[in-house]
């Protein structure tokens, strides 16, 4: 019988047969297993209980007790500081020292925008996404003598760090990446390998949004006019002039951003990558189409 | 350049005012709905480098202008070994106060009048800061001293603040309260040590 057969039949059953109640269902033979007490030779006699001890007296000693010895479950004391530590994110740190190093030694391209993936591939930086890190912090180590114009996507930067990009003419933006998206930036060959469509970033979670929508830490879901407010008081407090974002002729490079539900430049959730043919499969279907421009 | 420009902005211009959207396809770019252009329609989401709009009312708004001020940097003082000699994070910030034209007349007379014996031979205000390690913080520092000092300058008159000034009138309407009440208690005291008046029923 074919497949359009079987439906047919199915739902001629369905029609004809009287509704499911319980009087009429029953459970999968072999799924049930009765316990009934062993009679005879092998089940009998001692009943799979063997001989004297808690085990046949139904005497059990409690879950975790070791005979005496101080158990395991109370070895440990209780350390309220560590509460919650399963669920903190954590940010492995870069310096800015580290950055100019790698600008100095042509490892990372300036004239594209760097995100967590450029450094990732530099080689330079490790990231372990499956050990609770959500991505790169930029610290001020070397914000004095830090010289590089460029546009950086980090996930978590300070205030002098923002200042020290901003003073030599570069924009810096601070963007949450989920897990599985870190893992994907990660090492996007291997993701394009499986054949899997690019999901959807994810937003960042209750306590992050905060950060990552204001202005004053340049977060990407932030406003860019307030933004821009904002690259004037820090100018201000760190006593430089603002350099003139608008005159640089690498304004399209510097204010290129990713959208919030993005993980690469230049391609969409939603789309398969194809490495072998090199072609990039997109999907047509009306309701993908819906769920991946969400 | 400016043909392709034109271009972008007319299909974007199109985008909004398609009915159905699913048939473009989006060509410019990945827009989902939590893009920029949703979450502030009515910014333009440029990044620009917005020139100070200084407020009429106040004489000195905090805004300082960075290039008519004189920053040198040089080797700080203290422990620190190698490190601490060979990196500038000392910060010297000066300026000649009189010819300092984007301060208000008022407050740089001020200004003169209270740091007269702290200028230089040339009329040159100092401002020094070696306190953190960080010459980005140590300037940070020398512009807001600059700016307090400026301040503290611009203010002429010193009245207490309105909460202050409520809390002055509690306490005087309370003492006022205090003192009819003891001078209500010391009357009656002195009424019943007089005789009682006596009525002749």
């Amino acid at each position: 019988m074919g497949s359009r057969q079987i439906t047919e039949k199915s739902l001629s059953m369905l029609r004809s047969l009287p509704r499911i109640t319980l009087a009429n269902i029953r459970d999968n033979p072999g799924s049930k297993i009765t316990q009934k007490r062993g009679r005879g030779q092998h089940g009998g006699d001692k009943h799979g209980a063997g001989n004297k001890g808690s085990g046949q007296r139904q005497n059990y000693m409690r879950l975790g007790y070791e005979t005496g010895n101080n158990p395991f479950y109370l070895r440990i004391p209780h350390e309220n500081y560590y509460r919650g530590h399963h669920l903190k994110r954590e940010y492995p740190p870069m310096t800015l020292l580290e950055l100019q190093k790698l600008i100095d030694r042509n490892r990372v391209d300036i004239s594209k925008p760097i995100d967590i993936a450029s450094l990732i591939k530099s080689g330079l930086y490790t990231l372990n996404p499956d050990q609770k890190h959500f991505g790169v912090n930029l610290t001020d180590d070397g914000a004095d003598i830090f010289a590089a114009k460029i546009n950086i996507e980090v996930q978590w930067a300070s205030e002098q760090v923002i200042a020290a990009i901003e003073k030599n003419g570069g924009v810096i933006t601070t963007a949450y990446y989920d897990p599985h998206s870190l893992f994907i930036l990660k090492n996007p060959q291997r993701f394009f390998e499986t054949g899997q469509a690019i999901p959807r970033r994810m937003i960042p979670p209750p306590d992050a949004i905060e950060f990552y929508t204001s202005a004053a830490t340049r977060g990407y879901l932030a406003d860019p006019e307030k933004i821009s407010q904002e690259r004037l008081k820090l100018s201000q407090k760190y006593g430089y002039t603002l350099p003139n974002l608008e005159s640089d002729p690498q304004y399209d490079m510097l204010t290129d951003r990713k959208d919030p539900r993005q993980i690469f430049f230049g391609l969409q959730p939603g789309w398969v990558i194809n490495l072998k043919d090199e072609c990039i499969l997109k999907p047509k279907d009306e309701e993908l189409l819906q769920f991946y421009s969400m | 350049m400016t043909l392709a420009t034109l271009r972008l902005n007319f299909i974007r211009g199109l985008i909004k005012n398609a009915t159905c959207t699913a048939l473009l396809q989006r060509p410019l770019g990945y827009k989902s709905s939590i893009s920029l252009e949703t979450l502030y329609p009515n910014s333009s989401l440029k990044l620009t480098t917005p020139a100070f709009k200084p407020d009429g009312n106040e004489k000195f708004s905090g805004f300082i202008p960075i290039q008519k001020l004189d920053i040198s940097y040089s080797a700080s003082s203290g422990p620190g070994g190698q490190n601490v000699n060979k990196v500038h994070t000392k910060v010297d910030l000066r300026f000649k106060l009189s010819d300092a034209d984007w301060i208000h007349p008022d407050i740089r007379q001020r200004m003169l009048e209270l740091y007269d014996k702290k200028l230089t031979k040339e009329g040159y205000l100092i401002i020094k800061s070696d306190c953190t390690r960080s010459q980005q913080l140590n300037l940070a520092d020398c512009m807001r001293k600059l700016r307090n000092m400026i301040r503290d300058a611009e203010v002429t008159k010193r009245e207490p603040s309105p909460e202050t000034q409520e809390r002055i009138r509690q306490r005087q309407l309370k003492a006022a309260r205090l003192r009819v009440a003891i001078k209500r208690e010391d009357s009656l005291k002195r009424s019943l040590k007089q005789p009682p008046t006596v009525v002749d029923l």
